[in-house]
C-alpha cells in the first residue's frame, strides 16, 4: 500500500522528498515539493489528497485516514 | 467524475442550512472519530451553536461530500458556503486567529505568561538550539501534558522570555502557562528538562478503604453510595449486596449527588474503581473512596460467600 501511495504522489507532484509511513489503513505522509511554493495549507493538502483520492474512496478504501500530513516547499 | 445532480443539490442544501456547517463522524456531543472531535473542540470554544451533519448516518452524503469538496477525508468545515478544510487546517486557522476572524468571533489578545527558565535549563536549551536550530515551542494541552519542541516561528505565537531565551506558545497553551518553570534535573546520568506548572490541577484526592472498613461503614448505617464499576457479566458472577452497577444512567445520577456525598467505588481488584473515583474527585466530589483490593478483598476478608473469580 505504501508503494501505491508513493507512486500516486510521485506521478502527480514533483517530489524532492517523499516519506510514507503507516499500516492498517492509517498513514502518515511527508512531502517536499516545489509545487507547494507560495500555496496555503488548504491548497497544499488538496494537491496531495487529489493525488490519492482514488485510494480513499468507498467503505473499504485501502487508505482510511492520513493521520499526519506534512507538505513542505523546498 | 460527476456527482448525481440530485445528490449535489442535497449537499448544497445542507451547506446552505447554516452559516457554519461541519461534516463530521458522529455529532458535536458524541464525535465518533478523533479528527472530528478535535474540530468540535475548537468550534465549541468559539460558537454557541453551529450546523453539523453526521456522515455516518448517511452513506450517500458520506461519499458525495468527498467528491463535492474534492477532499477525501472527514471532517470538512464549511463557512458561508465556502469549504475551509479538514482537521489540520482548522487547527492551523484557529492557532493563527484566522478562524476567529472568519467566524466573526472577537480574538482577545493573550498576554505573554510569566515563565522562568532556570540557569541549568537555559544552558541545556541554548546547546540544543545551537545544534538543531529553530525556536523553542512549548505546548500545554487541556490535561496539562507539556511538550517541548524546536521549530520555526509561525508568527502567531505568544512569546515569553526568561534567562535570555524566547519561549513560544500557542494561544491556549499561553493561557495555561503563567508561572511555568522550566528546569533541569539529572536523569540517568544526563541532564533532562523538567516542567513545573502551578496551573495543573493537583491529583484528585481519593481515600482508600479496606474491605473491613467498608463493612464497618455499611454497618454504621451512614448514608453511603456504593458503586460497582465492573462489567454486567462480572456483576452477575459476584456482587456486594449494597452495590449498584454503574451504567450511563447511574453515572448521571452520581453527577447529581451532593458534592460531599459519601461515595465508594469498587471493581475486581481496585484499579478500575480507582480511576472512577479519581474522575469523580476531579469533578469536585470531596468524599470519594476506593475499595482497596476490590471485591476480591471483600470475598477474602469479609464475606466468603461472594465467589472469587
Amino acid at each position: 500500500m505504501i508503494e501505491k501511495i508513493r507512486q500516486a504522489l510521485s506521478a502527480a507532484l514533483p517530489c524532492d522528498s517523499l516519506e510514507v509511513r503507516g499500516s492498517g489503513g492509517h498513514f502518515s505522509i511527508r512531502v517536499v515539493s516545489s509545487a507547494f511554493a507560495g500555496k496555503n495549507t488548504l491548497a497544499k493538502q488538496r494537491l496531495v489528497f487529489s493525488a490519492i483520492a482514488h485510494l480513499m474512496k468507498g467503505d473499504d478504501a485501502p487508505v482510511h485516514a492520513i493521520d499526519e500530513l506534512e507538505t513542505l516547499a523546498p | 467524475m460527476s456527482l448525481d445532480p440530485a445528490l449535489r443539490e442535497r449537499i448544497e442544501s445542507i451547506i446552505r442550512s447554516d452559516r457554519v456547517v461541519l461534516f463530521m463522524k458522529g455529532t458535536p456531543d458524541a464525535p465518533q472519530c478523533g479528527f472530528s472531535a478535535q474540530v468540535v473542540g475548537i468550534l465549541g470554544q468559539l460558537l454557541p451553536e453551529y450546523g453539523s451533519f453526521d456522515v455516518l448516518s448517511d452513506r450517500e452524503v458520506r461519499e458525495a461530500i468527498k467528491e463535492f469538496s474534492s477532499w477525501p477525508t472527514i471532517p470538512q468545515l464549511y463557512v458561508e458556503g465556502e469549504f475551509q478544510g479538514g482537521c489540520d487546517i482548522v487547527k492551523e486557522l484557529y492557532a493563527s486567529g484566522d478562524l476567529q476572524k472568519l467566524l466573526g468571533v472577537e480574538v482577545e489578545t493573550v498576554e505573554p505568561p510569566a515563565v522562568t527558565v532556570t540557569d541549568a535549563a537555559a544552558e541545556l536549551l541554548r546547546g540544543v538550539i545551537a545544534s538543531e536550530g529553530g525556536e523553542l515551542h512549548v505546548s500545554i494541552d487541556a490535561s496539562f501534558q507539556h511538550s517541548l519542541s524546536l521549530g520555526p516561528r509561525a508568527g502567531h505565537e505568544v512569546a515569553a522570555t526568561s534567562n535570555g531565551l524566547t519561549i513560544l506558545f500557542d494561544r491556549d497553551s499561553a493561557r495555561r502557562a503563567n508561572g511555568l518553570v522550566i528546569g533541569a534535573a539529572d536523569s540517568g546520568g544526563s541532564q533532562a528538562l523538567t516542567v513545573e506548572n502551578p496551573n495543573a490541577p493537583r491529583a484528585a484526592e481519593v481515600n482508600q478503604l479496606s474491605a473491613s472498613q467498608l463493612q464497618a461503614l455499611i454497618a454504621s448505617g451512614r448514608d453511603l453510595h456504593l458503586y460497582d464499576v465492573r462489567t454486567p457479566e462480572e456483576h452477575q458472577k459476584a456482587r456486594i449486596a449494597q452495590a449498584t452497577l454503574v451504567d450511563a444512567r447511574v453515572a448521571e445520577q452520581i453527577e447529581r449527588l451532593p458534592k460531599d456525598a459519601l461515595i465508594v467505588f469498587h471493581c475486581h481488584h481496585g484499579g478500575r474503581s480507582q480511576a472512577a473515583a479519581e474522575h469523580f474527585a476531579s469533578r469536585g466530589f470531596t468524599n470519594v473512596h476506593n475499595l482497596a483490593g476490590g471485591i476480591d478483598a471483600w470475598s477474602r476478608e469479609v464475606d466468603a460467600s461472594v465467589p472469587r473469580y
